[in-house]
């Protein structure tokens, strides 16, 4: 475990990232295959003069829950995760995966209403975070099971995970301070625009921005990041869209959806595998046929579709407009148990109009962010 | 890859040790390496309708704390762990370790302050237990680790470690009933005994028991079982005792502990190898210089020393002694951050008295007292 990859991973984390500082409680979620990089924010939080304490996972228990639990204990949410939630200073949470497609046989119905009285722990963690109560970030550990959902070596794909985190580099904390900046800017940049037109390959698309906030995806919330985003008004979406890479939703492919909204809502959708998964989701409730999130992926040291959803929706030169839950600090409204991130590629073909000003052609904004041509993005591209 | 064994084991935790009912909280507590047998229990408290809540330890994780945090870090008392103890009905916690030497290297008085600072929350634990609203059970999983220790394959191990628990018979929990009722006679008939002396090589040992109580140990608090134990009186223990096993704790080990007794006091300590470890544990807290257990391990299943005190302390044939804290429903009063099992083998050339009439010779107690 000496790669110091990992090391710097941790300490970008708990440094930048989550700021911990003295005394801080940090909740180190991992699981046991990730137990060298929660090891590593162990010790980088100690040093910080945290109280750092790991929860491990091992594989295998929520599929016993999901398939012998009672709808009682699907739906239990113990005194001890509440107070929990109540307590922590910051959270640390490491996705990894031994097998990414282990839930993919279980009752989705059962899996959905373990996930929706969960929910009362995550919305209670959202809005502590939202207060300025407690912080969060979410990263990966590179595991066999998501190099192999990615094709590629472990090896290989441990060099594409710690590219896309600039670990490979001395001084992680600071390039990822450059982004934010530049992230910022690009953000504001964004705030005047009433209407985005997003053209490609059986695309053509018109959002609503008006009046929303962008949010500069910058390295804290999630580790590696890169991307603006913000929430669509609920009623303004109109055209097609096709979504060049598969979408993914707790494990399950769905391949080529093409959707097509009027007045904000989803009233066609196909795919070529997958069909009524997509429209079982369409229909889980009154939010999911309306778009939660609109997105722009600007890490271009991810430079490749590898089904997690932590790159792809960063992927430079993408977009990600997902359906379903919006982002109250954007500005949005829509609220759904789905949130669905779904990725356009606009490399090749693609352009994006602002207000029918053409502002972003195959996958680069034309412009640099106007306050600052000092181009901390190209730097974070050059890696 | 499934061992049916593993399932029995689990069977027994859930069903006998800690009778899951639909509802409890159960803290299910390990390591990852114990993940086979995390799974069979999860899946037993979910069947018998509990809340499994899962705490699984970082491997390392106290290596780094014990040698690169600060005092106020590792006195630092987790409030989700004080929650677990206050809100959980029952409790099975699991040893798995993948290297009991790993603490080696650390200063001991770190790590005695570690104990020290979590004293309050075995307190509350054991304060919990006792009025009956906190079931427990520990437990081990045969590691690699553990069986190295033992100086056996990991596959005799595992035979080792079934066979102590009578999971390589029909029925377990009827052994375990039976074994219980037996050790149920004999705390009775040890209840009415006001001294006990044991004779060995390098040990004349003489501890007060009067009106104390003695517990039969049948597999609810620690799995596998098979012990008799009281906390002998405080000022009581004299005379010297010569420990025949390595002592393995807190993640090392010590070797040929031999302690003298006055007053109820540790006087003199030694230890062939681990001696400053050993003061460094005796200097803990008041009560660490006290004898806070006397007992007889009674369960023939185990016959040879593993290096493990789950289940050195329980060979038939055995007596330990801890140093340190006296569980309060034996009428033992020491209180202390420290509880040390320390094992003394008397299957040969050995004797115990009881009130002055010898009671048990070689490792048995005399048939015809029973």
């Amino acid at each position: 475990m000496n790669d110091p990859r990992v090391v710097r991973l941790a300490q970008v984390i708990v440094e930048y990232s989550l700021e911990v500082r003295e005394r801080q409680i940090l909740r180190i979620d991992a699981p046991d295959v990730a137990a060298p990089l929660a090891l590593a924010l162990y010790r980088a939080a100690l040093a910080a003069g945290g109280f750092p304490y790991p929860t491990i996972a091992v594989d295998g228990l929520l599929e016993i829950l999901l398939d012998e639990g009672s709808e009682e204990q699907l739906a239990f949410v113990s005194p001890l995760q509440r107070h929990e939630i109540e307590t922590i200073d910051a959270l640390a949470t490491i996705w990894s995966e031994t097998n990414t497609r282990s839930l993919s046989r279980v009752d989705p119905g059962r899996h959905a209403r373990f996930l929706g009285a969960q929910r009362q722990l995550s919305n209670r963690r959202w809005e502590r975070i939202s207060a300025g109560e407690m912080s969060w970030c979410g990263t990966l550990f590179p595991t066999n099971a998501h190099a192999q959902d990615a094709e590629m070596s472990l090896a290989r794909y441990e060099d594409f995970v710690y590219g896309a985190c600039h670990v490979d580099e001395n001084d992680p904390s600071a390039h990822w301070r450059l982004v934010a900046a530049s992230l910022r800017r690009r953000a504001d940049d964004l705030e005047s625009v009433r209407e985005l037109r997003i053209v490609g390959p059986d695309t053509d698309l018109v959002v609503g921005v008006e009046g929303r906030k962008w949010i500069a995806a910058d390295g804290r919330f999630n580790m590696p990041d890169g991307e603006v985003f913000t929430s669509p008004v609920e009623t303004e979406t109109e055209g097609e869209i096709r979504y060049t890479f598969p979408a993914i939703y707790h494990g399950h492919e769905v391949e080529d959806v093409r959707l097509r909204f009027e007045a904000g809502r989803v009233v066609a959708a196909e795919a070529a595998r997958g069909d009524d998964y997509l429209r079982s989701l369409l229909d889980m409730d009154e939010g999911s046929r309306v778009l939660g999130e609109v997105a722009f992926g600007l890490n271009y040291e991810i430079d490749r579709f590898t089904r997690n959803i932590l790159f792809d929706e960063k992927i430079g030169g993408t977009m990600h407009l997902a359906l379903g839950s919006a982002f109250p600090q954007a500005g949005g409204a829509n609220t759904s148990g789905l949130h669905w991130d779904m990725i356009c590629d606009l490399r090749a073909g693609g352009e994006v109009y602002a207000d029918g000003e053409l502002i972003w052609k195959a996958g680069r904004f034309l412009a640099e962010a106007v306050t600052d041509p000092a181009e901390p993005v190209e730097a974070a591209e050059r890696g | 890859m499934a061992d049916s064994r593993l399932g029995h084991l689990a069977d027994v935790l859930v069903s006998y040790s800690t009778g899951i009912e639909p509802g409890d909280i159960v803290l299910l507590e390990t390591t990852p390496l114990a993940a086979p047998l995390l799974r069979e229990l999860y899946r037993r408290v979910v069947g018998a309708g509990g809340h499994p809540q899962v705490r699984i330890g970082l491997d390392g994780a106290a290596e780094v704390l014990l040698s690169q945090g600060s005092d106020e870090q590792i006195q630092w008392v987790n409030p989700m762990r004080s929650e677990d103890f206050e809100r959980a009905d029952a409790r099975i916690a699991v040893e798995a370790s993948s290297n009991t030497r790993e603490l080696t290297g650390v200063d001991p008085a770190r790590q005695a302050g570690y104990s020290v600072a979590r004293e309050s929350l075995r307190e509350r634990y054991l304060e919990r237990s006792r009025a009956g609203e906190l079931r427990s059970v520990v437990s081990a999983y045969p590691t690699t680790a553990s069986a190295q220790d033992a100086e056996m394959s990991l596959q005799e191990y595992e035979a080792f470690v079934y066979r102590a628990g009578f999971l390589d018979r029909d029925d377990p929990v009827a052994a375990w009933r039976e074994l219980g009722e037996r050790l149920g006679r004999l705390s009775a008939w040890l209840c009415e005994r006001r001294e006990i002396r044991v004779v060995t090589e390098g040990t004349d040992l003489t501890l007060g028991v009067a009106g104390r109580t003695w517990i039969p140990c049948d597999g609810k608090e620690n799995f596998p079982d098979g012990e008799v134990f009281t906390g002998p009186e405080e000022s009581s223990v004299e005379g010297r005792v010569s420990f025949t096993y390595p002592a393995t704790f807190g993640g090392r080990i010590v070797r040929g502990i031999v302690l003298r007794f006055e007053g109820g006091e540790v006087v003199e300590a030694r230890a062939d190898d681990g001696e400053p470890f050993l003061r460094e544990m005796l200097a803990m807290d008041d009560g660490a210089r006290r004898a806070g257990e006397f007992a007889f391990g009674m369960n023939e299943a185990i016959r040879e020393f593993t290096g493990h005190t789950l289940y050195d302390e329980k060979i038939g044939g055995t007596v330990h002694l801890a140093l340190g804290m006296s569980y309060p429903e034996s009428g033992g009063l020491n209180r202390s951050a420290l509880h040390w099992d320390l094992v003394c083998d008397l299957r040969s050339g050995s004797e115990v008295y009881a009130d002055g009439e010898l009671v048990y010779r070689n490792g048995e107690f005399l048939p015809e007292l029973f």
